[in-house]
């Protein structure tokens, strides 16, 4: 009989945006960039700052729908331009969980983005993150079009 | 100018392979399945008669193509459609629809008249 195993409590989002990595990961650590694109749709991103070094920190503010400000703080744990980020990840006063995104150039002119998040502090709060990651890359592929045409 | 030749011949590109990734029956199905909404690899695989790999073989080559967004929360795997990567093959074939759509106008009129 085989062991019941638990369920990891991590997270993959991954989507192939029709840019460069260079370009994708400018965007991804560029406050005036993260701005623009940062957030699943109905939320607005209303501050960034970042200090793009090991240990730097970051943090993003988010504004709901209801006109509440959640805050997303953390420090870069490794820095590989253009193709891999790692750094810590607190939203509000949740448990704080890793980040991971990756950059991949995939031909012919597009760049797979993978966010690989891990130690996550529950299945609910996993669910959540899974819809807010798909709705981030979904603004940064609008932002890449956008960016193209404008 | 040369910036534009070169989005271009991306463009070409990106069309080859989104087409490269729809010349297949399992493939076209699937993104058929996806386009009525979002579903995880088992829910893809059931119709199918698939092994789970074999269908999650398929869904990475759409994936590279940019058609279709992965999500994997723990094991489940949820696929969901990228419209803005089928539009540009729709748009291409605009083109063309808008030509034989002339073109057979011009052929009704040409027999229209020579009768």
């Amino acid at each position: 009989m085989t062991e019941p195993v638990t369920e990891p409590l991590t997270l993959t989002v991954r989507r192939v945006i029709a840019a460069p990595a260079a370009r994708l990961f400018e965007a991804w650590t560029t406050p005036a960039l993260l701005r623009a694109w940062w957030g699943p749709k109905d939320v607005r991103c209303i501050e960034a700052d970042v200090d793009l070094r090991i240990g730097g920190s970051y943090r993003l503010g988010n504004q709901l729908p209801d006109g509440r400000v959640l805050w997303i703080t953390g420090a870069f744990e490794l820095i590989e331009r253009p193709n891999k980020l790692v750094y810590s990840w607190q939203l509000g006063d949740e448990p704080t969980s890793r980040v991971t995104v990756r950059f991949e150039p995939v031909e012919p002119s597009g760049t797979e983005v993978t966010v690989f998040h891990e130690r996550i502090a529950s299945a609910a709060v996993r669910d959540d993150h899974g819809n807010g990651w798909a709705g981030c890359l979904q603004g940064l592929a609008d932002w890449t079009v956008a960016a193209r045409t404008s | 100018m040369i910036e534009g030749v070169k989005s271009s011949a991306a463009r070409d590109d990106r069309l080859d392979d989104l087409f490269g990734a729809l010349a297949d029956r399992t493939r076209r199905r699937l993104v058929a399945r996806l386009a009525k909404s979002p579903a995880t690899i088992s829910e893809l695989a059931q119709p199918f008669d698939m092994s789970l790999p074999a269908v999650s073989k398929h869904i990475r080559v759409l994936e590279r193509a940019g058609l279709v967004v992965r999500t994997i929360q723990g094991r489940v795997h949820n696929c969901a459609l990228d419209a803005e990567h089928l539009r540009d093959a729709a748009a291409w074939l605009d083109r063309y629809r808008t030509y034989w759509d002339d073109t057979l106008s011009a052929l009704a009129e040409f027999a229209e008249n020579t009768k």
